[in-house]
């Protein structure tokens, strides 16, 4: 336990070192074409493991807020002018709030009910939001799609500021989810998952922890959908509330590791680069998507706990085996 | 324990596994003899696949014709086609990968259709010209590329004004009286309905009903059941596949024949529709095409003979996304054979001036990128899909009114 | 209006036979089976194929198409949910379905491509007329279809040994191991009991609607709608939550308009969650089925 208090913090301060100089080296354009979509869903992993992994309510409606803060950016800008290209990431931080605040009493609602019904709630939540979009046509444009002014970065260093931005949202996830780890509210969470009847009778103040986990998560993810909005430059009901990526979210969470820091970074890393690569080297392969879904089914049932809890138990009980921890609860470490 | 630094290793190593090969500097285009690579991303899984797939086979087949004829400027044309799995995202990617990493000399646009606007951006941002068999919505047209350019014969949501001067063309007691509208919500079907209603209502023909219905609505038959019993004398849908084919399903369950119906998709499909709804319960049936089976236009003969070989099958199921492709080949070729050239500034230059001869009829382009030609008016007869309007490409005279179903 | 309430009445049995087999495995197992819709769909291609190369009819094919479903949902159940540990089986039981939805979507894609099919009987565009309402013949037989086979379940839950010991199961699955139920046993026969009723739905459903490789995920997201209104694990919940939501759905889209008609669902949803976050049906504990 005592070593690993020295490693985390260093083992970050390479990453985001090594993320935050990589662009120097002249990557080339569509590798940071890569790197910026694989950046969005490390950042939507990380939050959405915020409430899903350390609270166990399993939302799969999240893009309903990545889409709203997609549209967001868009519809601002249809009535602001664009004019340095760096106002669309001036506005996250009050989409990211604003979106909190929405999402208050929806989870208000929707946690009303426990695991298996808040996850199809949250679905609804999710059709409600692609259905407003489509609907809503004198707002959003409806089926027509929307559009925000390119960015008037040049061509050269285009991709950079949407980088750079993603790269901080990134350490600000992961920010809060290592503090959540280190204080009271890291196991009230870890209660909640538990048992939350149990840990309400204790006196853990479940609703306001669990609530708080909810509007960080989607106030995050909403930020993300702006980044997309803007780097795609068009946008469509179908596309920004696309099921899939809340898919992806918790694929990624459930890859790396739940309720870990490092877990769903690391998800986010392995399947989407692979996905972007395989998508465009194998093109037309029509079994792509038997394979994602094998790699998916592979994954849950070798690894139900994703790749760093089950590479640490290993490890752990190589190094430990007289000490009898197989009981060791997912993720009560900061790995 | 240093292997719980494996995470930053994993990725570290992978950041500099992939610098390693993007050390920029690529082969420049324009060496003579080199191949003419075109790179597109076409929706080869997915929601989209099968007209993707369509899209796919009209390049192929260009590049096969150019290629058996000694190639473009004497360059072998070499296609390098990949999958976008019909996501926004991925087609992004796509096309960075394709100009900044393959580097090709030409990029083909996407289909789907709602992929071409940020496709098209990226094909901008680096010089690229973009010629696009698909993506002709208003927004397109709105983003102002002038690297752009939609090879049909008009903007989609005009290809309903060939049916609009069809009506007009009738005398007064022939044309209907009343319309009822049923409007797929999505970015071509809605606007070309709209824009009928506009040009008819101004002519004098009464709307007696309008109604938008999006794309996941499955069972249609509640609006036509409402349209039926208003009994209008013309129904204008604006329709993509599969929900044409179930408007008409409705209308055969509730016996009500109208004496105009108009479909502007999926009924001018030569084989899926009279699969879907019944070979009897075509006949009379108006849509709009650009392309279909024995046109007169340049190389269409061509083309039909090809595909026939290469593909097999009649030319009843030549599927028009894969004309509508090839056209996009032969405008390449027709650029190289006028300026003796072949590079995106020259093709950008050349095609916002003078027409252009495909299989869809001569174009031209606007500086938006809009063709401003006109769409030909199909009609099924016995069994077949013949233009029937204008009349310098019929191949037979309209049959009005629409019989009863089942004829 | 009228006709928008026979419209949903007929559709409500198709989709009240979709939904039991989705909350019978929940009853059993308390498994959201996402792959539910892609059942339906995989049932539905089963009777295409049967029909275009045998000219087998769709409701004729209904027993063979079950009988293979019924052991795909063994397989699935056997390789895919057995394995998962008793303490967080509902949360990967939705992914690991999902998955397997993903899955069943890619095979269909391969076999049949994405393009839409339908199943085109002679009468499938025949209807009667009844007192000036047009109600059509493929929808009557399909609702008359769906009650069959609703009260063949019911029978067999009712008056059978399985059916007390999938009863036992659910309201107690302590006492009933205890008397010497085999829960693995009962899990994976109720799962490919689920997947026998998306066939039968499936091949009605295919004479109803256009439908591709893609066509579940519109499905599962009513088919969980429906569920979750009715009150999981309850199966005279899923035939009211199927009756209500078709009805409004018919009603909204004739009456009103069509683009609002999967917003009713969806506010019917969520004010009844509001009121009673288990459904109408649901209670807290394990219930009744």
């Amino acid at each position: 336990m005592r070593m690993r208090r020295g490693v985390g913090p260093v083992r970050a301060a390479v990453f985001f070192l090594v993320l935050a100089v990589a662009p120097t080296f002249g990557l080339a354009h569509w590798l940071l074409t890569m790197l910026v979509f694989t950046l969005m869903f490390a950042v939507m992993a990380s939050a959405w493991n915020l409430l899903g992994g350390f609270t166990g309510y399993p939302s799969l409606g999240h893009v309903a807020f990545f889409g709203i803060g997609a549209y967001a950016v868009v519809l601002w800008f249809q009535h602001h002018d664009i004019s340095s290209g760096y106002e669309p990431f001036l506005l996250l931080p009050a989409i990211g709030l604003g979106v909190a605040l929405v999402g208050l009493p929806i989870a208000a609602i929707a946690m009303r009910t426990r695991a298996d019904v808040f996850a199809i709630v949250t679905i609804t939540l999710l059709f409600v939001g692609q259905t407003l979009a489509f609907n809503l046509r004198d707002i959003t444009g409806g089926a027509q799609g929307a559009s925000i002014v390119p960015a008037p970065f040049p061509a050269d260093s285009y991709e950079i500021p949407f980088y750079d931005a993603l790269v901080v949202l990134l350490a600000v996830s992961m920010g809060l989810t290592w503090a959540t780890m280190r204080s009271k509210v890291g196991l009230s969470l870890a209660a909640v998952r538990m048992d939350e009847d149990k840990a309400a009778g204790i006196g853990v103040r479940v609703q306001t922890v669990k609530l708080l986990a909810f509007c960080v998560s989607v106030g995050l993810t909403a930020m993300i959908g702006g980044i997309w909005a803007y780097y795609e430059g068009f946008i469509y009901p179908q596309f920004a509330f696309d099921p899939l990526i809340s898919v992806a979210m918790v694929l990624m969470t459930f890859l790396g590791g739940r309720a870990t820091l490092w877990g769903p970074v690391l998800g986010a890393f392995i399947l989407e680069l692979a996905q972007q690569y395989f998508a465009y080297s194998l093109g037309g392969s029509r079994f792509y998507l038997i394979a994602y879904a094998l790699v998916f089914l592979v994954v849950i049932l070798v690894m139900p706990r994703g790749i760093l809890p089950s590479v640490r138990d290993r490890l752990w009980r190589r190094g430990r085996r007289r000490i009898v921890d197989a009981q060791l609860p997912a993720g009560d470490g900061p790995l | 324990m240093s292997k719980r630094n494996g995470t930053v290793a994993v990725v570290t190593a992978a950041l500099l596994l992939t610098t390693g090969c993007s050390s920029p500097g690529g082969s420049a285009s324009g060496d003579a003899g080199a191949p003419l690579v075109i790179g597109a991303s076409v929706s080869l899984t997915g929601d989209f696949s099968d007209s993707g797939k369509a899209v796919q086979r009209g390049y192929q087949l260009w590049a096969d014709t150019v290629n058996a004829a000694g190639g473009i400027l004497g360059r072998a044309v070499q296609l390098k086609i990949v999958d976008d799995a019909s996501s926004p995202t991925q087609v992004v990617t796509n096309y960075q990968n394709l100009i900044n990493k393959d580097r090709v000399d030409l990029t083909f646009g996407p289909f789907s259709t709602l992929l071409t606007i940020p496709a098209s951006q990226v094909a901008k941002r680096y010089g690229y010209a973009f010629l696009a068999p698909a993506g002709g919505g208003p927004k397109m047209f709105e983003q102002n590329l002038d690297n752009y350019f939609f090879v049909q014969p008009a903007p989609t949501v005009q290809s309903g004004d060939v049916f609009v001067n069809y009506v007009l063309s009738l005398p007064a007691d022939r044309r209907p009286k009343t319309a009822a509208y049923a409007e797929l919500d999505d970015p071509f079907a809605a606007p070309l309905a709209e824009n009928v209603r506009q040009k008819l209502e101004a002519a004098g023909v009464r709307t007696v009903y309008k109604q938008v219905y999006p794309s996941e609505t499955m069972d249609l038959s509640p609006m036509m059941g409402a349209i039926a019993a208003l009994r209008p004398d013309a129904i204008i849908a604006g329709t993509q596949n599969e929900d044409a084919y179930s408007q008409v399903k409705s209308l055969v369950q509730l016996k009500f024949s109208p004496s105009v119906l108009f479909q502007s998709n999926g009924a001018n499909s030569p084989m899926e529709f009279p699969d879907k709804v019944g070979a009897g319960n075509t006949e009379g049936i108006l849509s709009p095409a650009d392309w279909f089976p024995g046109s007169k236009a340049p190389g269409s003969a061509d083309f039909t003979a090809a595909y026939i070989k290469k593909y097999g099958g009649t030319a009843q199921s030549i599927d028009d996304s894969s004309a509508e492709a090839y056209a996009v080949g032969q405008v390449i070729s027709a650029v190289a054979a006028r300026t003796n050239k072949i590079d995106n500034k020259t093709i950008i230059s050349s095609l916002h001036a003078g027409s252009w001869p495909t299989l869809l009829g001569t174009l031209s382009w606007s500086a938006n990128g809009a063709p401003s030609g006109e769409f030909n008016l199909v009609q099924w007869q016995k069994g077949k899909l013949l233009p029937v309007f204008p009349a310098s490409v019929a191949q037979a005279s309209p049959e009005a009114p629409k019989p009863a179903w089942g004829g | 209006m009228v006709q928008g309430v026979i419209l949903g009445v007929l559709t409500a049995g198709v989709y009240a036979l979709m939904a039991s087999g989705q909350t019978l495995i929940f009853g059993i197992m308390r498994v959201v089976n996402m792959a539910q819709g892609a059942m339906v769909i995989l049932g539905a291609y089963l009777s295409y194929q049967l029909f275009t190369s045998f000219g087998v009819d769709p409701f004729l094919a209904i027993p063979a198409t079950t009988a293979v479903m019924f052991t795909v949902g063994v397989a699935v159940q056997l390789i895919f949910l057995r394995p998962l540990h008793q303490d967080d089986r509902t949360q990967l039981s939705v992914l690991v379905t999902f998955a397997v939805a993903l899955l069943l979507e890619g095979v269909m894609s391969v076999l049949w491509s994405t393009s839409d099919r339908s199943i085109n009987t002679g009468y499938v565009n025949a209807s009667w007329t009844v007192l000036g309402y047009q109600i059509s013949l493929v929808r009557l037989w399909a609702f008359l279809l769906s009650l069959v086979a609703l009260g063949l379940l019911h029978v067999l839950l009712r008056r059978t040994r399985f059916g007390r010991a999938v009863r036992a199961s659910v309201q107690n699955p302590e006492s009933a191991r205890l008397l010497g139920v085999d829960a693995d046993r009962i899990a994976a026969i109720g799962f490919g009991l689920g997947a026998a009723t998306a066939a039968a739905a499936g091949s009605v459903y295919g004479l109803l609607y256009p439908f591709n490789s893609g066509s579940h995920y519109d499905l599962i997201s009513q088919l969980l709608s429906i569920v979750v209104l009715g009150g999981l694990g309850s199966i005279g919940g899923a035939v009211v939550g199927s009756l209500v939501i078709s009805v409004s759905t018919a009603v909204v889209a004739s009456a009103f308009s069509p683009i609002w008609a999967p917003m009713t669902f969806f506010v019917v949803l969520l004010s009844v969650l509001l009121i009673r976050p288990r459904g109408l049906f649901g209670t807290a504990a394990r219930g009744a089925l």
